[in-house]
């Protein structure tokens, strides 16, 4: 079931990916559909007919999130461009800002993120993507 | 400009040398390769370094990908570092005698299987490549690179005044061996805490990179840097050995490498590297600042 408001779309279906991709206008359901503010949002439609393919990411709310403990980290002024796509690196973060961002994302989301899993991460939307699988394992 | 906080031998001689170096590869004062029981440390500071064109320079020997990777770099400010971390690396080994076709701008570089930094050899049919290791690190402040022979290396820079963002006995629960974190719940003064949190911290850092397997390759709980005491009798604090146990076995001794702790323009650098097991106690480290 597709929710659709002016700021946000959200689906829930099986199986997400966590690469985004850009959704199309041409939905054989719906004749119009806008879709703003949505940086790293996609969907997957039934039936499969449609042209196009699309998944969905972490949600923008966790983004955000992740987003302000990465500045709050760096100690980023709050007009510095970081996004979903921002790497840790490039925003100039070392191993240790990179572990203690993992500690405190797992101290906001209440989750537990392995080593292996640490270690991967290498942009916003990746933490972001970890901390949605992780809080769902958490959930179910 | 340096004292020794701690070193896992007393034998080891430093030798530290503060040259500046000027400009283009050509008139980089060639070295011998290091002899098994030395370790090289050359670093620089970025904040010396204030000529532009200079740093085109430095620019213009980065590969196409590094190059892309500086300007990936959020500001100039990491933009400079980067540009100087990659040419601090290329002059640093081209520097070494090895033969006459290596030049800053002509070594290749690769990632092993963990993603550990390594040179990438242009192999010939009559020429084997020298078996040099090299590790780097960088703060905003300091940049270095750490080079043996034969021997794994890791090194860590941290700067003496940088703030933990998270409870640092909390991030110790989570994160460091339980010896560790007594350690550091032992200390009252926040202040001294924060430094001993810090040095610990880059001790650890240096020996994963050694290793390098990758933060997961040894995560930090499952070993423990240890002070331990002096060795035969000799009670000198300042050269207490700095050792890595196991946690699995505590009667383990990981005693194939060899730690230093400096304190170096205002960071902590740690150093690790493997341990000669054939050659008598002891080595020589150089250090060398310098304006590549």
């Amino acid at each position: 079931m597709a929710a659709i408001t002016p700021a946000s779309l959200f689906l829930q279906s099986r199986p997400r990916l966590s690469r985004q991709s850009l959704a199309t206008t041409r939905i054989s359901s719906l004749k119009s559909v806008s879709i703003s503010n949505q940086k790293s949002l996609s969907l997957r439609l039934w039936p499969l007919q449609s042209c196009f393919r699309v998944h969905c990411a972490a949600k923008p709310d966790t983004v955000e999130k992740v987003c302000k403990i990465v500045r709050k980290q760096l100690a980023l002024p709050e007009d510095s461009s970081v996004t979903g796509e921002s790497k840790f690196v490039a925003l100039g973060a070392d191993s240790l800002d990179t572990v203690e961002i993992v500690m405190a994302l797992e101290e906001e989301f209440g989750i537990s993120v392995e080593e292996e899993s640490a270690q991967s991460i290498t942009t916003v939307q990746d933490a972001a993507d970890l901390i949605e699988k992780l809080a769902e394992k958490k959930g179910a | 400009m340096f004292s020794f906080l701690r070193q896992s031998t007393f034998t080891m001689k430093v030798h530290c040398f503060e040259r500046k170096f000027c400009v283009s590869s050509s008139s980089l004062v060639p070295l011998p390769l290091p002899s098994r029981m030395e370790t090289h440390f050359w670093y620089i500071l970025p904040d010396e370094v204030k000529s532009s064109s200079l740093l085109n320079q430095y620019l213009d020997l980065l590969s196409p990908c590094e190059k892309e990777n500086v300007f990936r770099m959020h500001g100039d400010r990491l933009k400079k570092r980067a540009i100087l971390a990659r040419a601090l690396v290329r002059t640093t080994i081209a520097r070494y005698q090895i033969n006459s076709e290596v030049s800053p701008r002509s070594l290749k570089f690769r990632k092993n299987i963990h993603g550990k930094p390594e040179v990438e050899w242009q192999l010939d049919d009559d020429w084997r490549p020298p078996p040099l290791h090299f590790n780097i690190s960088h703060t905003s402040s300091l940049i270095a690179c750490g080079v043996t022979m034969d021997s794994l290396i890791g090194i860590d820079v941290e700067e003496k005044q940088r703030t933990i963002k998270n409870n640092i006995l909390s991030f110790a629960q989570r994160y460091f061996s339980h010896h560790e974190v007594e350690l550091l719940t032992s200390i009252s003064d926040t202040e001294v805490q924060r430094q001993e949190f810090l040095k610990l911290w880059t001790l650890k850092e240096a020996y994963v990179k050694a290793l390098g397997r990758g933060f997961s390759g040894a995560p930090f709980k499952t070993f423990t840097i240890r002070y331990g005491g002096a060795i035969s009798g000799n009670v000198n604090s300042e050269a207490s050995q700095i050792v890595v146990e196991s946690c699995d076995d505590s009667t383990s001794h990981t005693s194939n490498w060899e730690f230093t702790l400096l304190e170096l323009s205002s960071h902590y650098a740690a150093i690790c590297t493997e341990k000669d097991n054939n050659a008598f106690e002891g080595g020589t480290l150089f250090l060398w600042n310098k304006i590549i």
